[in-house]
């Protein structure tokens, strides 16, 4: 298809790159304002500890300390995304339920000084008996880390469809195997940092978040300050995965800090607090039951999933069900049961990730393999065979408007010749497939939809006002992009005012892939909006008919007549002149359920749209050192149709990275609830020299309701590319691999026990 | 009182004198003193190369060195890669080619890449991958990073430098 628009799905420079390649671009840790100080955070050295007393005393009495604040300073207000989560105080108060948590926070003239203040204040604990993982935590008679948890168990989600127990003993083949998976570190390259500013009753705040808005309600909640005078600005963020959805405790200490003092404070966490203390990514086990009829059909699933929750419950309900949810939006599940457990540990705190749930994907993929294989299919035909199509609805009722799981099968196939490779690999190859569909957008009530006003001034340039949020990904051009496709300016006439709650509207933000198909959908739609006002005063001025008159490169033109032609800024100042300058407001709320909970009603439409996308990796394992290699990757995404072409392959290849590649290499490792690996040594992010050689395939589906047909632009492949990897892996050792990461240590020991039999 | 130093410094081709901090690092020198915060603090510890610049012409993580050593040294930080808005080619390549996501790697990325071509303005793909991995990016899985480098290599495409 030819492509009808004039800048959109081109290979924009992105807007935001500029001040980027110059080192001009503010991140947090680059602010510094008059008068700051500097802050730093006392940490519990305990796993699981109750406090007797706090003594800051000697340490405020240090020269240069201006102020200590404890949980004493705060209201006593607990986080929790949901009423029935609020479990964590940010600075502790009766207990420390793991090393590193927030104890007290000081701000001094400079870092050493508030260093040096930290060994200065005593805290007596009485250490408790303490679990690490969620087996000995659920066991009878561990010791409960909530009291409000019995077996410590935080959330259980339960979701059952059909008649799950008839269907398997109607089938012809029933597997069940069991996946285990270490956490991720998310390790944006930029590590937390935090600058609060308190003056005048208003608290500012600048820190890397996926969402201002509802970091402002959570820090208005806890603070006791009404919303309007918590204002989160905006600010470039260095990486974001679902590290930065959720308010962090460093908020609440620089926010504490700063109304204690009358004065700026930055609090910037070094790489390993940053790894031990802010949040992290749960460690899973996954037990994978599945019945299929003798020509592949699924017919029943029974998951029985744990997610080591560590001390709080984070986005708890969320992180226990995303994984279940992007795969039975992928695959038709007549019949399923789903129990997934969240278990609260004395290890750091976990939140959601961009490529959560490896053990249960990589699980049901390569479980779906070894099916295959035992019906004698190949493994895409049983793909094939169980992907939604346009039209079905998920097992728990969400309908698929656009894509289906086939075109990406077919064209990623097609791409890297599957067929062919699949048959006749040497020794020691593998080739494997893994596919997925994701939610362009969670439910979030009210903050599901998003707004954007335009105005356009006086110059015929246009001010565009978004809540949409760029945590990395390119968001901000996207806006941009779309701006200037529907009003017929080039992207450089537009300035984009975004992410700052003081001036911009509720958005989902930057966490459920919701920002392009719902944000998008407001831009696009205020921008039509102006354009119309904009038509409407330019056909009486030209005395020509409004349907035929469109604007092109700043100027009004009929469609069929070129020689009627007026200048954009012409109309625009009739329009001052009339006292109806040209501004509009867009919005857009997607059409899904609000009935929809994650824990009580688990049903109903969860997103507006879906994405589907299909990875294929090609490995080589090395049976004497166990090593598993990545020569090359192909992936292809159903993004709609791509606003930024460049901006999504980006995604793409990063999700490659981040997940095709981290399943060789990426885990936290622990020993009684310390974090061995909080650095960038003994944490292994892939290296350009780690990466395969890369096809990434962009799927069309032009669906209905997205912003020129546009979906999320690349998250499938960071849910389906370690499944690729470990079913490639299979293929290679005919083992199945059971343990993630696949490292060379893990591989090994897979081909050891299966050469003892009992694989 | 800790002992301190006084450094002459070149930086970005302006000489500087410094009074510093026996263990100050260069990254902090430019950051706190100089105020040229484009160089990030990714890790502090020599991993991630997030707070490269060039030492003498070399690429180097200014988080582990000392300044007090750098008494008469000419470093140059990617606020002082452009000529006035005059880009250098690295800087339109990593755009053009969407090298850039969040932003963070991206200045030790390009000061790499400067060491690099300075050296080798040769460099073919190997080179550029072996030479980029010693800088980590969480965001762009380092397809478009390379291809922006190659891009500006006079082992390809003459015409677009
Ligand atoms: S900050 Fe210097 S190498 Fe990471
Ligand atoms: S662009 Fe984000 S770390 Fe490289």
């Amino acid at each position: 298809m030819e492509n009808e628009y004039t800048i959109l799905g081109e290979r924009m420079k992105r807007t935001d790159s500029l001040a980027k390649v110059t080192g001009a671009a503010t991140f947090t840790a680059d602010i510094k304002l008059p008068r700051m100080l500097s802050a730093k955070v006392l940490r519990s050295p305990h796993a699981h500890a109750r406090i007797l007393n706090i003594d800051t005393g000697r340490a405020e009495k240090l020269p240069g300390v201006k102020a200590v604040v404890t949980a004493a300073d705060a209201h006593g207000v607990k986080w929790g995304v949901f009423k029935y989560t609020q479990d964590h105080p940010m600075l502790a108060m009766d207990k420390v339920r793991y090393i590193g948590e927030d104890v007290a926070g000081v701000a001094a003239v400079d870092e050493e000084t508030a260093l040096r203040a930290l060994d200065l204040i005593t805290v007596e604990y009485e250490p408790l008996p303490a679990v690490f993982n969620p087996d000995d935590a659920m066991a009878e008679g561990a010791p409960l880390i909530h009291e409000e948890y019995a077996n410590n168990i935080n959330i259980h989600v339960h979701i059952d469809v059909g008649d799950v127990d008839a269907a398997f003993n109607q089938a012809h083949l029933v597997r069940e195997d069991t996946f285990e998976a270490a956490g991720e570190a998310y390790s944006t390259l930029e590590p937390y940092a935090v600058v609060a500013s308190y003056a005048n009753g208003f608290l500012d705040l600048w820190m890397p978040n996926a969402g201002p808005h509802v970091r402002a309600k959570a820090l208005s909640n806890m603070l006791k300050m009404p919303l309007n005078k918590v204002r989160v600005r905006h600010i470039n963020v260095g990486g974001h995965f679902g590290a930065r959805s959720e308010v962090s405790p460093g908020d609440l200490v620089a926010a504490l800090l700063s109304i204690k003092t009358g004065r700026p404070v930055k609090l910037a966490l070094t790489r390993e607090e940053n790894a031990a203390c802010t949040r992290q990514i749960h460690d899973i086990k996954a037990t994978i039951k599945t019945g299929v009829k003798k020509d592949g059909t699924i017919t029943a699933k029974d998951f029985r999933v744990t997610y080591d929750g560590g001390a709080y419950s984070s986005t708890g309900p969320i992180a226990t069900s995303i994984p279940y949810y992007v795969y039975e939006e992928a695959y038709r599940f007549p019949n399923v049961r789903y129990n997934g457990y969240r278990v609260i540990t004395n290890k750091g705190i976990r939140g959601m990730y961009g490529a959560h749930g490896r053990a249960f994907l990589c699980g049901n993929e390569v479980q779906l393999d070894m099916i295959a294989q035992e019906l004698g299919m190949d493994p895409m035909e049983i793909r094939l065979k169980n992907g939604l199509k346009v039209g079905e609805e998920t097992a728990t009722k969400s309908v698929i408007i656009s894509g289906g799981l086939e075109a990406p099968i077919r064209q990623a196939a097609e791409k890297a010749r599957w067929a062919k490779k699949r048959i006749g690999l040497p020794e020691g190859e593998g080739i494997g497939m893994g596919c997925v569909a994701i939610m362009c957008g969670f439910p979030m009530g009210f903050r599901s939809g998003s707004t954007c006003y335009v105005k356009i001034n006086d110059d015929g340039q246009a001010t565009i006002v978004s809540g949409i949020v760029d945590t990395g990904m390119g968001n901000e051009s996207m806006a941009v992009q779309i701006a200037s496709e529907v009003l017929g300016i080039p992207p450089e006439d537009i300035n984009l005012v975004n992410a700052d709650t003081e001036v911009t509207n509720l958005d989902p933000g930057a966490y459920s892939q919701a920002a392009s198909f719902v944000g998008g959908n407001a831009v696009k739609r205020a921008c039509e909006e102006a354009k119309r006002q904009i038509l409407t005063l330019a056909a009486a001025k030209m005395d020509h008919a409004m349907e035929d008159l469109t604007i092109k490169d700043r100027t009004i033109v009929s469609r069929t007549d070129p020689s009627k032609r007026m200048p954009l800024r012409w109309v625009v100042r009739e329009a001052f002149f009339k006292g109806e300058p040209i501004a509009a407001t867009g919005a857009y709320m997607p059409k899904i359920s609000f009935d929809r909970e994650w824990i009580k009603n688990p049903q109903g439409q969860m997103a507006g749209t879906y994405s589907f996308g299909c990875s294929i990796a090609e490995v080589t394992v090395d049976r004497e050192t166990g090593k598993i290699c990545i020569p090359r990757f192909t992936a292809a995404h159903d993004c709609g149709n791509p606003i930024n072409t460049m901006a999504v392959e980006g995604q793409i290849e990063g999700s490659i990275q981040q997940a095709g590649v981290a399943v060789l290499t990426e885990e936290n490792r622990w020993s009684d609830g310390w974090l061995l690996n909080p650095d960038l040594l003994e944490y292994k992010v892939p290296l350009a020299c780690d990466m395969p050689e890369i096809d990434t395939v962009i799927v069309r589906s032009n669906d209905p309701e997205g912003p020129f047909g546009a979906k999320e632009g690349g998250l499938t492949t960071r849910m389906n590319a370690y499944s690729a990897v470990a079913c490639a892996a299979h293929s290679a050792l005919g083992v199945p691999l059971k343990q993630l990461p696949l490292t060379p240590d893990r591989v090994l020991k897979a081909l050891d026990k299966a050469k003892g039999g009992d694989a | 009182m800790m002992e301190r130093y006084n450094v002459s410094l070149k930086v970005n081709g302006e000489l500087v004198a410094l009074n510093v901090r026996a263990g100050e690092t260069l990254l902090e020198s430019l950051r706190e003193r100089l105020e040229l915060t484009g160089a990030k603090e990714g890790c502090g510890l020599g991993a991630c190369g997030s707070c490269t610049v060039l030492l003498n012409g070399l690429p180097t993580r200014s988080c582990i060195v000392m300044t007090a050593e750098l008494d008469g040294a000419e470093v140059q930080s990617i606020e002082g890669l452009a000529d006035g808005t005059d880009l250098d080619p690295l800087q339109e390549r990593f755009m053009e080619k969407g090298a850039v996501q969040c932003g963070f790697c991206t200045s030790g990325m390009i000061m790499t890449a400067k060491g690099l071509l300075n050296r080798n303005p040769k460099a073919d793909k190997g080179d550029i991958i072996r030479t980029m991995s010693s800088n980590l990016c969480r965001c762009t899985g380092y397809k478009k990073i390379v291809e922006a480098v190659e891009a500006v290599s006079s082992m390809s495409e003459p015409e677009n430098k």
